[in-house]
């Protein structure tokens, strides 16, 4: 399995399937006990007051090994990282970091992301960067490339195929 | 400050579409004597990645930590969003030897091995913290007198408070402080610390135009001249899609928005050009008429 393959590949089966299954136990086993559901975070949560997400929720579900629902939820890629349910949380909890940690296990389960996110994947293995220099247009409409404005060239990794294979090994890790 | 060079990590954004930021930060900067070296083989600071693969953020975070140490030089990331991608990999791998091994067994093959030893700074803690207001007072040669511009921090900027971040997560003062020493004026607003919405902007578009909507139509009520931000993403929104942010939530927006390098630089009497003005999508003419007035 490639990584290119995490987010375009069909519903896990056999071993992969027992993969996934780890890592549910073991996002489970890395929450705290500690969440007493007062909601604060989804109080101040950007995202909450525009689509909906309650990150209170997504700690009480994934705590309790119920992702499922959250990872065929949409809300889930709502959160705007603005990190205020960390910040603010009595209990030192981190509903963001579960978010993301949630997705992640949509990504490895096969689930269907947004092809912006897998977009982004492929310029980074390709190129380095999220996205290559741009022609953009001035406020008088008129168009500017990086060169046109006098910036050097852009100095991106040398060995691109060298760092696009040990990504890929990065990536069945867990480097947290 | 005894930083007379500092290796320059720009990312993804400011390199492929956030021209003026570059383009102000090398004008600007090297007047308080800091020379900004690029060096080869950067890449994405993988913040944009968490989304997919936690694993991948940590190592790119940690590679480019790495090329800079191995020059022997700290870094200057004046994205937010960067600068947090380096603040927390660094502060993980402290926390966690063990990971750390694993994450250079990684960098090895790469040629490269992370040990920690160099700094990383954002362009608010370069400026309010090492250079220092008093070396930014001195260069004024224009103060930006009669203006009030609303301070945007960005949210990476200052959370999470559990990593070192250039400044306080609920209160944070130091771009105000900058602003009052170049001569403007900032006011305090109710949605000063309110999220742009970028972050949504790739998946949820109509959501996060809101956001940027929203924020603008608080700061153009409050009558603020203008906002400013020291991020390339909120920066994009605010300016570059003000007109559709506009639309989304129904308002009609002409607020200057700026970078605040770009002010500084105006207020050293650089030229408007040189500091990417012209890139601006949002009204930034509106700056000079008003401070005539
Ligand atoms: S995560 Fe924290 S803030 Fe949110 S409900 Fe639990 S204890 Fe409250
Ligand atoms: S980081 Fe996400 S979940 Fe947490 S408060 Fe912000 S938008 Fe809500």
């Amino acid at each position: 399995m490639s990584i290119v393959d995490l987010t375009s590949m069909a519903e896990p089966e056999g071993e992969a399937q027992k993969k996934v299954n780890e890592i549910i136990k073991g996002l489970k086993e890395d929450i705290p006990n500690d969440c007493y559901q007062c909601g604060k975070c989804t109080s101040g949560c950007e995202a909450f007051i525009l689509t909906e997400l309650e990150p209170h929720k997504v700690m009480a579900l994934s705590k309790s090994g119920f992702i499922d629902e959250l990872l065929n939820s949409s809300e889930i890629w709502t959160c705007v990282t603005c990190l205020k349910c960390k910040e603010r949380c009595p209990q030192d909890l981190a509903p963001v970091d579960v978010i993301f940690a949630v997705k992640n296990i949509a990504v490895v389960s096969g689930k269907q992301i947004d092809s912006g996110y897998s977009n982004m994947l492929q310029a980074v293995l390709g190129t380095g960067f999220i996205q290559s220099p741009k022609e953009v247009v001035d406020r008088e409409n008129n168009a500017v490339t990086r060169e046109g404005l006098g910036l050097t060239p852009m100095k991106g990794p040398e060995e691109i195929a060298k760092l696009q294979q040990v990504l890929m090994k990065a990536a069945m890790e867990t480097l947290r | 400050m005894d930083l007379d060079k500092i290796g320059l990590y720009l990312g993804c954004l400011i390199p492929t579409e956030q021209y003026a930021y570059e383009l102000a930060l090398r004008e600007v900067l090297p007047e308080f004597g800091l020379e900004l070296v690029d060096i080869e083989g950067p890449a994405c600071c993988g913040a944009p990645l968490r989304h997919i693969n936690l694993s991948l953020t940590m190592y790119l975070s940690a590679r480019n930590i790495a090329l800079f140490e191995k020059e022997g030089l700290d870094i200057l990331a004046p994205c937010p969003y960067c600068h947090q991608a380096l603040s927390e990999a660094k502060d993980i791998m402290k926390k966690n030897p063990a990971l750390k091994e694993k994450v250079n067994t990684y960098l090895k093959e790469e040629g490269l091995e992370y040990r920690g030893t160099n700094e990383h700074f954002h362009l608010l803690d370069l400026l309010h913290d090492e250079i220092g207001i008093e070396k930014i007072k001195e260069s004024i040669k224009e103060p930006l007198e009669g203006l009030n511009i609303a301070a945007h921090y960005g949210c990476h900027l200052i959370r999470p408070n559990d990593i070192p971040r250039p400044d306080h997560s609920e209160d944070p003062q130091k771009l105000e402080t900058l602003l009052k020493a170049i001569g403007a004026k900032s006011e305090y607003y109710n949605e000063k610390l309110d999220c742009c919405g970028a972050h949504i902007f790739i998946n949820d578009q109509e959501s996060a135009l809101t956001k940027t909507g929203q924020k603008l139509e608080a700061v153009q009520k409050h009558g603020f001249d203008g906002m400013t931000t020291m991020c390339p993403w909120g920066q994009r929104m605010f300016d570059a899609k003000q007109d559709s942010a506009g639309q989304t939530v129904g308002a009609s927006l002409s607020l200057p928005v700026i970078y605040y390098i770009q002010l500084l630089g105006l207020a050293m009497g650089k030229e408007q050009e040189k500091l990417g003005l012209h890139l601006n999508k949002s009204p930034v003419d509106k700056l000079g008429s008003k401070e005539e007035d």
